[in-house]
């Protein structure tokens, strides 16, 4: 769902899945310390499983000895108690191993994706900027699993599979060194086989993953796009575009399938010829009286099992490569620095004010209310260099209603943002009752701020708690009467009222009523600054009307910034500013602009003729 | 394709002697994969009794060609022997990965095709009462479960069943008693297994659940950033993702929890297996009824069905989602597809447009549209206005095909557009919506929508003609940009024209613009207007529009309320008489003239 293959992210998947880079892993395993007891667990069971598993066949092969030494007299009810204890304790460390490697599998990923999760709620917009929200679902998701996966499973593999073969090892050299050494010889060339499958498979296995996706998206547009396309008649295009992406999809999937239908051939023939090896030289011996019976069974059995770890192993090792370059991205997500952040000093007047309890006084002891905010030879330029501000100089005081207007990509949303310092000026200063607010705490300012986007952003739960993320402590008559002020009137005939369910991302309400809920949220927020984004999405004309009339409530008394589209609505603006190319080009009242006969004057001409549209006069003609 | 009967056996046609190679080729695997250990024991007898008697018939034969007839010559013939067999089973092992392979591939490639096509080819009255997400889900994860099922799940339940009958006859051949002993807890292990799995469904959903609540919560922080930034509520939203998280943490850690008690308990119930089988065994080589060799060819040969047997309870599980998951993929197949009629021998239609006594109605009891009575002659360019919900949208729909007048009928150049193909029907419109769908390609591919073979230069043509040329040049990749989340992000303004300029490059006979200039400002529509006045008589021209300003240069208008014709007429003719066109007109006026004061007044 949230691949990134047709995204560029400036990590390189090939470059990155190229050799091992150890100091990336030791990283990410630094999630481990919080549980050592777990690790250990992990480690000890696999210990004992591998331990139980090279003795499994001593068994056997005593038995068998035994049986031909001693015939009847042998002790079966004692070796049958023996093995059942063998297993039972097998069992047990297995199921041991699993809760450990569970619990610190489950706990690592959680960490992560809380580390990850607070940082994004640190990193500033401009981190934001390069990065779709799918691309930063994959991280804090399905990479988090994999690396986690990893880090454990492939440990407990390591530790599992190490001891197993050392102990088989141990065990073939002590019985009969010569044929140890020739079964031995088969394994460097597996272990080389299962890199350079294991590898292929996983590659190929991401091709199917990432066409998959594709293929999601094609029935996603099929759907959402159904009328153009049978306007269009793009049936058969389209179908013809599909049919090429199930075409790589079937290449692609048979193509994973058929390496692994040659590698585990490969494999098993690789192991039966250890076998096979071992039954000749060892049946020779046999004859020879060099070795009994159940010595031989013995290693004909450890040759097939000694193959099992180096397999695992060899998976492991292609998945570390494969996932290095998600590793090196979740890492960057948890070590990125946020350009806007707290700077030395504040952070040590926080610390110095922490137990003051003033409410005047902010959380970095300035004072909490804002009088005046102003932006002196403010510019702005983004990290690529594009300029988009020069020299902005502007003041505002409480009260006032700053309208920005202007064309789009003129910097209206930019000066916005610089102004809740949401990202901060290259250079100038941005003023607050006198102070450069980056001298004040960033978590002050913004807890200040009130914001009403064009797309009104919902939350899904009730209505109730949409409004209330305006001030988490309102009392729900303050919710209500926030809403009613908002002129959201329509969640009080709802049948659930505040507690209606709004669905993901507000689905349940139409486009004019998130509006009016996130109305309703600022009112709650009552906050010193405000920052609209008037919306253009054409609600119907009796909504319309509404917004209008509680955008009254919403601006009275705080420092009103209004991004507007409508000119109409903001003729009673303290100030008005024309922004275009960065710069302010006119500012000043709605009357005094309009005398200017300037730009102003031409774009409230012509979009008052557009704003009058027979649909909102359809009520009223017919009717005279 | 036909999905439509519901059963898994179904689809698998067309693949079928594929399948069955691959079983055959399974089955040869088996039998081979099983001829080491027997090679093994003959061996290991002879090696114990150092008497080549006890040597296998079958390799007797080799034995002599070679030449050396010594136990030592024997042991290495079985090595080789035990070797190239299973290089050999390997081989077929390889032809079955791949003929499942592909033939589960194929199957799965013709549902998807088979899917896509249906999309695009039911009514557009299922899209009214489809839900979108369900649907997505029913061609994505519905067929992965399909194409899990066919492609591994098949295989491994069909690799399990044929282990299991080529070893049972092998292992009663052996020795009877020894045999039963062999498989006394293979049926516990499957039964526990099955019931395992179906007990923790419950399990695996809610971990499920939890991951989606936390994804979800998760997405609406990342997408929502601003405003949580606005009104500062990181602290809030990292404790509400901290409880999802940490949700989502416990659910997984007890889901493997209980897979730790099952891999625990399978594992015992294996190897106790093994241990009864070694200590009977034991038992009757004490008896003498059996030889060494025996055991350790009964010993490998149930370790090698164990594992597929201990996968056959879970994978039996999965068949009853891929059967679920097949019944939501037919019932999109067997929703009705719009019919197909044959295409008719004019390539280009005139463009003359007849509604005769047309009555629609989306829901029985409220008509949208009421004998309903129009004529726009070829070339001709009627404007449409009306209020909300008058049915002027309905209108083009009916006009497209899309849906079908309960009365009347419509016809085109005279034909009723009930007879005639719908792909080459609405190949003579050019339509433009309110609220254009884009395609995630690159702005040149969308326009080119319209006119797949146009060249560079009518492209542009038409992007002058629709106003967004220059809005185009301006993007840093141009006409290569990308449209979509991965792209450009373009206005409400500049999707409406650049639908425009695919309408136009198309140049159809007829071009509709369904209210698809709303969120163009004035000047750039009346420019937009003056390119289309300029193309004029090339095509009959329908522009639904909600500002006068649109309207009153067409050559007619028709006012429409409540699913009829309220007006019908010229500019003039209509302010001449008395009606809605003649009142919006004067309010209009007003309107016009307290723009004029605000201007004035602030001289």
């Amino acid at each position: 769902m949230y691949d990134d293959d047709d995204f560029d992210d400036g990590f390189d998947d090939a470059a990155l899945a190229r050799g091992m880079r150890f100091g990336l892993w030791r990283e990410l395993f630094a999630y481990a310390k919080p549980y050592r007891r777990e690790l250990w667990l992990l480690a000890a069971f696999a210990v004992i499983t591998a331990l139980i598993e090279v003795s499994l066949p001593l068994i056997t092969r005593s038995l068998i000895d035994t049986v031909a030494e001693r015939g009847s007299d042998t002790n079966l009810v004692g070796y049958g108690l023996v093995y059942v204890a063998c297993v039972l304790v097998l069992a047990a460390s297995v199921g041991s191993f699993i809760w450990a490697g569970g619990k610190l599998r489950t706990h690592m990923s959680h960490d992560i994706r809380r580390d990850g999760f607070e940082n994004l709620q640190r990193l500033s917009f401009s981190f934001y900027d390069h990065r779709p929200a799918g691309w930063l679902m994959a991280r804090m998701t399905s990479d988090c699993e994999r690396l986690t996966n990893i880090l454990v499973w492939g440990l407990l593999d390591l530790v599992w599979g190490s001891v197993l073969m050392l102990g088989i090892a141990i065990a073939m050299f002590a019985m009969n060194p010569k044929l140890a050494a020739l079964a031995f010889t088969v394994l460097p060339v597996l272990a080389w086989i299962s890199m350079k499958f294991q590898k292929r498979i996983l590659a190929s296995a991401r091709a199917v993953r990432q066409t998959n996706s594709r293929i999601t998206a094609n029935y996603n547009e099929a759907i959402m796009g159904v009328l153009t396309s049978k306007a269009f008649v793009r049936e058969r295009a389209n179908q013809r575009d599909f049919g090429g992406l199930t075409s790589t999809m079937y290449t692609a999937s048979v193509r994973n399938k058929v390496l692994a239908a040659i590698y585990v051939p490969l494999v098993l023939t690789l192991a039966s010829l250890a076998m096979g090896l071992t039954l000749a030289v060892g049946g020779i011996d046999l004859l020879g009286g060099l070795i009994t019976a159940g010595t031989l069974i013995a290693f004909m059995t450890y040759a097939r099992h000694f193959f099992e770890p180096v397999e695992q192993m060899g998976h492991w090792f292609a998945e570390m490569q494969m996932a290095q370059a998600s590793a090196e991205r979740v890492i960057s997500l948890i070590k990125a620095e946020p350009e806007v952040q707290d700077s030395e000093t504040v952070r040590e007047t926080m610390l110095a004010h922490r137990d003051s309890n003033d409410p005047a006084l902010a959380l970095d002891g300035g004072k909490t209310a804002i009088q005046e905010i102003e932006l002196r030879n403010v510019s702005f330029a983004y990290n690529s260099g594009r300029q988009v501000l020069r020299q902005i100089n502007l003041s505002a005081r409480k009260g006032d209603v700053i309208a920005i207007v202007g064309p789009t990509g003129g910097g209206k949303s930019t000066l916005v943002n610089l102004i809740c310092r949401f990202y901060e000026p290259t250079s100038g200063e941005v003023l607050i009752d006198g102070i450069d607010y980056r001298l004040r705490s960033l978590h002050w300012l913004q807890s200040n701020l009130g914001m009403v986007l064009q797309a009104a952003h919902i939350f899904s739960g009730t209505v109730r708690e949409n409004i209330r993320y305006g001030r988490l402590d309102a009392t729900d008559a303050e919710v209500e009467e926030a809403a009613r002020l908002a002129g959201a009137d329509f969640i009080f005939s709802m049948e659930d009222g505040f507690d209606t369910q709004v669905g993901e991302g507000g689905g349940r309400l139409s486009a004019g009523q998130k509006q009016l809920v996130s109305f309703a949220r600022a009112i709650l927020a009552d906050p010193e600054i405000l920052v609209m984004d008037e919306a253009t999405s054409s609600v119907d004309t009796e909504t319309e009307q509404r917004v209008q009339n509680a955008l009254v409530h919403v601006l009275r008394g705080r420092i009103s910034f209004v991004i507007a589209h409508r000119l109409s609505t903001i003729r009673n603006a303290t100030r008005i500013i024309l922004v275009r190319d960065g710069q302010i080009v006119e500012q000043g009242t709605h009357a005094e602009l309009m005398a200017l006969r300037g730009r102003y004057f031409e774009l409230y001409r012509q979009q008052s003729l557009q704003e009058t549209t027979i649909d909102g006069n359809w009520q009223d003609a017919p009717a005279q | 394709m036909n999905l439509k009967n519901n059963s898994l056996w179904h689809i698998t046609e067309g693949q079928r002697l594929r399948y069955s190679m691959a079983i055959l080729a399974m089955a040869v695997t088996s039998l081979l994969m099983f001829s080491a250990p027997l090679i093994a024991r003959y061996a290991i007898d002879v090696a114990v009794a150092q008497d080549l008697a006890e040597a296998t018939p079958w390799l007797m034969p080799l034995l002599h060609v070679s030449g050396y007839e010594s136990i030592a010559a024997y042991l290495w013939l079985s090595a080789l022997a035990a070797v190239v067999l299973t290089g050999i089973s390997g081989y077929f092992m390889y032809w079955r990965g791949r003929w499942a392979a592909i033939a589960s591939e194929d199957i799965v490639r013709r549902a998807r095709e088979a899917l896509f096509w249906r999309l695009h080819h039911l009514e557009a009255g299922f899209y009214d009462r489809a839900d979108t997400g369900d649907l997505i889900q029913r061609c994505s994860s519905d067929v992965e479960t399909l194409r899990v099922f066919l492609s591994s799940d098949v295989v491994e339940i069909g690799r399990a069943v044929m282990l299991l009958l080529t070893l049972i006859p092998i292992l009663f051949w052996m020795d009877v008693r020894l045999a039963w002993a062999s498989l006394v807890l293979m049926p516990v292990l499957i039964a526990f297994a099955y019931l395992f799995f179906q007990q923790v469904k419950r399990v695996f959903q809610a971990t499920d659940e939890a991951e989606g609540e936390m994804t979800a919560v998760l997405q609406e922080n990342l997408t929502g950033i601003r405003v949580v930034r606005a009104f500062a509520r990181q602290e809030f939203e990292i404790e509400k993702f901290g409880a999802r998280n940490a949700n989502f943490r416990d659910h997984n850690n007890r889901l493997i929890r209980l897979m730790g008690v099952y891999w625990s308990i399978s594992e015992s119930l294996s190897l106790l297996q093994i241990g009864i089988v070694l200590l009977v065994g034991a038992w009757f080589i004490i008896e003498g009824s059996i030889t060494v060799g025996t055991l350790f060819a009964f010993l490998t040969c149930i370790n090698m069905v164990l594992w597929p047997v201990r996968q056959l309870g879970r994978v039996l599980t999965d068949t009853g989602k891929a059967v679920v998951a097949l019944g939501r993929i037919n019932e999109v197949l067997s929703e009705p597809e719009e019919s197909q009629e044959a295409m008719p021998d004019v390539e280009r239609a005139r463009g003359d447009l007849q509604l005769k006594g047309v009555g629609f109605a989306y829901q029985t009891g409220q008509p949208v549209l009421n004998d309903f009575d129009l004529h726009v002659p070829a070339g001709e360019t009627l404007a449409i206005i009306g209020p909300p919900g008058a049915g002027k949208s309905t209108l083009i729909r009916l006009l497209l095909r899309l849906y079908r007048p309960q009365e009347g009928s419509i016809e085109l150049d005279g034909k009723d557009i009930a007879t005639l193909n719908r792909q080459w029907l609405r190949a003579q419109f050019g339509v433009v919506l309110q609220d254009p769908f884009l395609y995630s390609r690159s702005i040149a591919d969308n326009v080119r929508v319209g006119e797949p073979g146009a060249d560079h230069g009518a492209l542009e043509l038409a992007c002058q003609d629709a106003a967004i040329h220059e809005s185009i040049v301006a993007m840093p990749e141009g006409y290569h940009a990308m449209v979509g989340e991965r792209g450009v992000t373009l206005s409400g303004g500049q999707r409406q024209r650049l639908a425009l300029a695919r309408a136009l490059l198309k140049d159809p006979p007829v071009l509709i613009l369904d209210d698809s200039l709303s969120a163009v400002d004035t000047g750039t529509e009346q420019q937009i207007l003056s390119a289309l006045k300029s193309r004029k008589g090339r095509q009959t021209t329908l522009i639904i529009a909600h500002r006068l300003t649109s309207v009153m240069h067409a050559d007619r208008i028709l006012v429409m309320e409540q699913g009829r014709i309220a007006q019908l007429g010229t500019h003039q003719s209509l302010l001449a008489e008395d009606g809605p066109y003649r009142r919006l007109c004067e309010i209009q006026g007003a309107l016009d003239r307290e723009i004029e004061q605000d201007i004035e007044t602030t001289r």
